[in-house]
């Protein structure tokens, strides 16, 4: 009895005050003139919140930057629009972005299966979506009214890793393993494709990235002697999977894509990624000057480095900013969307521009590889199978 | 472990067994309890973790202001009790005194006292005349039904279309699930960890039959006709599990239906020829073509909203029928007793598996109706981590009393979306699972409990009776 | 398949299962006592992962560790994951069970009750330590110890058989032989029984849990190292663990172990067999195929009657 009391004083009390620590933290007043909004719709709760969180970051960098500049008459809010990476969820997400008439443009939806969900409600609002994470190549098939796609689809990835394998000497046969993400297996169907069509022997498996134990997998990669392996998925998995790989003895090329194309791969690898080749849309992302000053303002303002997609979705929102700047004045939804889908940015990893259907204009594809433990540039892959 | 080496090495007296250090003392452990719930506190409100440094958050946390604010209101709350408990009581109780109605059941004839006893009294008058209304006079329950559902019909053009789509995506949808696992768990008594596979069931059914799947249906249908056929589905599917697992008693129904719910998600997501698995099927939307009148359910989510209502106003009346028919009576029987309901005539093993067909069925509804509203499906829309979540909405609610199911689970869907905007949005399941423990705690007969599951309840806490047909209770008495 | 093939599969499989088995126990010995499932203890055994990797990092392992230091760092992994799923166990029973114990909530409360605390806990660690996988700090270079019929043995598959293998044994001991363990069994079979014979029940229902929290966190330090830690780890080894559990006969500390070996052999061949896309539905498939067949799960149930 005693107890029950002090807990009915207590909750409320407790209500209370989380009530006020949660009211009194988002208060950081804006710079003068109209103030536009920039949504971001993705994952930022669920099981893919850490995708969500990295290009969130790059985000909020680049509008604080801009906000911080002065270069601007205007002041750009960030707005994020939690889909948790759900399609069940990606309606709601969509109309908190529709419904606020300052949102100009939306950066997102990270994944592929949410995008098929809220383009159509995005299309209905004219709400540009510029997504940097979205690769599957039917998207663009669907005649979204205002979806654009700032990353070469799962077409130009993994077809250019078939097209490298396939130009390495003593390389036969090739096994191709997929995530069973949308993400990994349209990669992977585009490689087997490619590969068979160079003539190659391919074999296709499918290890969730949730898997318990990559012993299995690795054993089955060893005991089939392929001379090369293909692994369509992000670096929280390849990690395990490349340790186990290299205590089994595998000792194939391996060659991931631009999910894996990250340092934190190499952190939770060790040793094990040694030797790895990924593959990425992205120019240079530690070469070169711009991106390694990216990555220590990104370090400095977020207090981590730079994860997947951040880089890409730091540049995406740039490009909506600059955009919205260009238009001097006459920004509204239709406005930004039609300069959006027929300008050109240069952004940090790439060039962007759009065809007319919103596809990524440039597909250029680049090959890095893991050399004592860092990730080496190694260079355009049509150039290196052309030379 | 350690009373057993003490008594070997040297038998103490009774009087050293009894006697207790300073902090054995009931205060210092409420002391201890509240300090580690504060610092409990500081850390759910604290900052985000950062990669690549572990202890960022634990030291901002520890580190900073939050800590000592709920520090301080920890140690309030103890002092308040440990202090001034009797002057506090003695007040609610002076209150208390002073609300209660005059012994000789003159109430209303005495005017209530001023002040806050007043108030007190005059609410706990207010709502017992309305109870009684409500519950004598069946005119009136009928007019405050038709009024809710009035209210019900209007919502959407009072709220934005955020809400809309929340109300028509999350909300109606896992009501319609929670009233048909209601069923299953708060009427038959069943144990269900794997419901929402039924509701993939469903709206895989509705993907194939509107011919949005990788393979072609023999014949394409109108959504509208899915639904039986949906229905018929889920029905043989629920038969399929049931029939050789309904003889298990709840724990183990409990992982076997879990374990079905795991076979039909990786079949989902691994058999893509058929499902499209992870990446997903489009499918129909609704449309109704009567030759002279014709109206297709398109993007805006209102629309939606009436077609759901009519299917959830459908099934309730359905149901409540149900409740107190031969065959409503017959689950109570099962829940309260199976053996004893076995012995007296009731035939269990039909009875649980016309619960779990009905229940399956229903969610197979919900599942074309999602299906057809979002246009798209994958196997990501079924993960085991629904079922689970469905089953804590209706036991929230209070299972086995439908206007309770219905507000615990619309409070529950509704809260994480609220949160949105009030917390970081990667924390809203954190309070959502600390909100249930909460609750549980203070109130395991949920938010509004039918009468017979209250009794029961009671019965159980004075150990008179199980509380459900899961077995036995949990042991240890209270020490 | 070859028969060394099945060898290699099998061993896979055995290192699976010993940690399977660990985990199994904590539902196990809670569910004896309590009658509960304790769908947390999944978080308990985060928990474990976690303190072996803040132990770890704390005491910065050396570059390329060798010989004594590698033991020390491993001894030291272990205890603190044990140590943490400890104290999250004891935590746990503390604030969300014993309250509705001292109510006596029927059980889908408690069930609610852990189901919330699940969610809670796994959050939370997502919020203190990032929601991203983190790898055990290097203790020792994984190379093969021994070769057993053309099948190598790392010592990462050593350390979990072995280390399993100790616990497994000593919970037998605890179980059997110990003050503790005629009390848990006394309490399986009967609380009001055991509280008039002057059962302490609250400690033995208390201990119970620090027992499995033990357990639980060693198992997650193994798993940890084994894969990495992440805050999500604990859902799918808990189920599996869970329909262990059930599949030995659910309160059976033995069938608990049977039940975890079992599934972990047949995830290994479902692997090799089939893909790792379908693991579990071998998984589940043999679950429901036995209960179907011996509806109390392999070794029946209740901790009292495995003395």
């Amino acid at each position: 009895m005693l107890n029950k009391s002090i807990v009915r004083l207590a909750i409320p009390v407790a209500a209370g005050a989380l009530l006020l620590t949660a009211c009194g933290s988002d208060d950081d007043g804006g710079g003068g003139g109209t103030t536009y909004k920039i949504a971001f719709q993705g994952p930022l709760s669920g099981q893919n919140v850490a995708l969500g969180e990295n290009m969130e970051n790059g985000i909020e960098l680049a509008i604080n930057e801009a906000n911080s500049s002065g270069d601007f008459d205007f002041t750009i809010e960030y707005l994020p629009a939690d889909d948790q990476g759900a399609e069940g969820q990606a309606t709601a997400a969509a109309q908190s972005a529709i419904d606020d008439q300052d949102v100009m443009a939306v950066v997102g939806p990270a994944f592929s299966g949410p995008t098929f969900v809220a383009a159509p409600l995005y299309g209905q609002a004219g709400l540009a979506t510029v997504s940097s994470s979205a690769t599957n190549p039917t998207i663009t098939e669907e005649g979204f009214p205002t979806f654009l796609r700032a990353v070469p689809n799962d077409n130009a990835q993994g077809g250019a890793m078939a097209r490298y394998l396939a130009e390495q000497d003593g390389v036969e046969s090739v096994m191709v393993i997929d995530d069973v993400t949308p993400y990994g297996e349209g990669l992977a169907d585009v490689a087997i494709e490619e590969l068979e069509a160079a003539g190659l022997q391919a074999q296709r498996e499918s290890v969730p990235a949730d898997t318990v134990d990559y012993g299995g997998a690795a054993r089955t990669v060893t005991s089939s002697g392929v001379d090369a392996l293909i692994y369509a998925g992000y670096y929280e998995a390849l990690a395990p999977f490349a340790t186990r790989l290299a205590e089994s003895g595998f000792e194939g090329i391996g060659i991931s894509g631009d999910g894996s194309n990250d340092d934190e791969f190499i952190n939770l690898a060790g040793g094990a990624a040694e030797g790895w080749f990924l593959t990425c849309p992205c120019t240079d992302a530690s070469a070169e000057d711009a991106t390694q000053d990216f990555a220590d303002r990104y370090q400095e303002e977020i207090g981590e480095a730079p994860g997947t997609y951040s880089a890409e979705s730091y540049d995406v929102a740039n490009m909506i900013i600059q955009t919205i700047a260009d238009l001097n004045g006459d920004v509204n939804r239709q406005s930004v969307y039609e300069a959006l889908a027929g300008g050109e940015y240069e952004g940090l990893t790439k060039t962007f521009s759009f065809t007319d259907t919103g596809e990524f204009e440039n597909e250029s594809i680049f090959l890095y590889q893991v050399e004592e433990g860092v990730r080496g540039y190694v260079g355009n892959i049509d150039e290196l199978i052309a030379g | 472990m350690s009373h057993g080496v003490t008594t070997e090495k040297k038998t103490p007296s009774a009087a050293r067994l009894r006697k207790q250090s300073w902090y054995q003392q009931p205060r210092y452990r409420r002391l201890a309890a509240m300090v580690t719930t504060a610092v409990v506190m500081a850390q759910v409100t604290g900052v985000q973790g950062a990669r690549n440094d572990l202890f960022y958050a634990l030291e901002e946390n520890f580190t900073g202001t939050g800590i000592w604010i709920w520090l301080g209101i920890f140690l309030a709350i103890w002092a308040v009790r440990e202090f001034l408990h009797g002057w506090l009581r003695g007040l609610l109780d002076r209150v208390k005194e002073m609300a209660a109605p005059p012994a000789d059941g003159a109430a209303g004839k005495t005017p209530p006292p001023a002040g806050l006893p007043g108030l007190v009294r005059r609410a706990a008058d207010g709502s017992r005349s309305l109870n009684g209304l409500f519950r004598t006079h069946r005119g009136y329950q009928l007019g405050g039904m038709a009024a809710l559902l009035v209210v019900l019909i209007l919502l959407p053009l009072m709220v934005s279309t955020f809400w809309q789509q929340v109300m028509v995506d999350q909300i109606g949808m896992f009501l319609l699930i929670a009233i048909g696992l209601n069923v299953v768990v708060g009427w038959a008594g069943m144990l269900d960890l794997g419901f929402i596979a039924f509701f993939a069931i469903g709206a895989y059914s509705a993907a194939f039959w509107t011919g949005g799947l990788p393979v072609e249906p023999p014949v394409e249908l109108n959504n509208f006709l899915v639904i039986p056929v949906a229905v018929v589905t889920c029905l043989l599917a629920g038969l399929l599990l049931g029939a050789p697992t309904l003889r298990l008693r709840g724990d183990y129904l409990a992982i076997v239906t879990l374990g079905f719910h795991e076979i039909v998600y990786l079949t989902a997501k691994n058999w893509t020829e058929f499902t499209g698995g992870t990446r997903g099927a489009s499918s129909d939307r609704f449309s109704i073509d009567l030759g002279f009148w014709s109206y297709e359910w398109g993007l805006d989510p209102a629309p939606y909203y009436w077609l759901q209502l009519a299917f959830i106003v459908g099934v309730l009346f359905l149901f409540l029928r149900l409740e107190h028919s031969r065959v409503g009576r017959a689950w109570t029987a099962i829940r309260e007793d199976e053996v004893a309901a076995a012995s007296t005539g009731v035939d269990t093993v039909r009875f649980k598996l016309l619960a779990f067909a009905i229940g399956a069925s229903t969610s197979g509804i919900a599942g074309v109706i999602y299906a057809s509203k979002l246009g798209f499906i994958n196997s990501e829309m079924f993960l085991v981590l629904l079922s689970v979540l469905a089953l804590s909405y209706v036991v929230f609610g209070g299972m086995g009393s439908i206007p309770g199911v219905l507000l615990g689970t619309a409070i529950l869907v509704w809260l994480p979306e609220y949160l949105r905007d009030s917390v970081d949005p990667q924390d809203r399941y954190m309070y959502l699972g600390g909100l249930l423990v909460v609750m549980m705690i203070y109130r395991p007969q949920g938010l509004w409990p039918s009468r017979r599951r209250q009794r029961e309840l009671r019965m159980s806490q004075e150990g008179t009776g199980a509380a459900d047909a899961l077995g036995a209770q949990p042991g240890g008495a209270q020490g | 398949m070859s028969l060394s093939d099945s060898w290699d599969v099998l061993v896979l499989g055995l290192v699976l299962g010993s940690l399977y088995a660990v985990i199994a126990i904590g539902y196990t010995l809670v569910y004896g006592v309590l009658q509960l499932l304790n769908f947390a203890h999944s978080e308990v055994f985060m928990a474990g992962g976690f303190g072996g990797v803040i132990a770890l990092t704390i005491f910065e392992p050396a570059v390329d560790p060798s010989g004594a230091q590698s033991v020390v760092y491993v001894l030291l992994g272990i205890a603190a994951g044990a140590v943490l799923g400890g104290v999250i166990a004891f935590g746990l029973e503390k604030a969300a069970y014993r309250p509705l114990r001292r109510r006596n909530a029927p059980r889908l409360v408690f069930l609610i009750t852990a189901i919330g605390a699940s969610f809670f806990l796994y959050n939370l660690a997502g919020k203190l330590f990032g929601r991203y996988p983190i790898a055990m700090p290097t203790m020792y270079e994984n190379k093969t110890v021994f070769t057993v019929f053309g099948t190598s043995v790392s010592v990462t598959q050593l350390l979990i058989v072995g280390t399993a293998l100790v616990m497994l044994a000593a919970v037998d001991v605890i179980v059997n032989r110990t003050k503790l363990g005629s009390g848990i069994r006394a309490v399986a079979q009967d609380p009001e029984v055991a509280a008039l014979m002057g059962v302490d029940i609250d400690k033995v229902v208390s201990r119970t849990f620090v027992l499995g929290g033990l357990l639980g966190g060693v198992a997650g330090f193994l798993f940890g190292t084994n894969l990495q830690v992440e805050y999500t780890m604990g859902f799918l080894p808990g189920i599996t663990a869970f329909a262990a559990a059930v599949l030995g006969g659910i309160g059976n500390v033995r069938g608990a172990v049977l039940g975890g070996l079992l599934l972990g052999v047949v995830e290994a061949f479902t692997v090799e067999i089939w893909s790792d896309a379908w693991r579990y539905v071998g998984a589940f498939a043999v679950l429901v195929l036995v209960l179907m067949f011996r509806p109390t799960g392999l070794l029946g149930e209740r901790v009292g009657r495995t003395a």
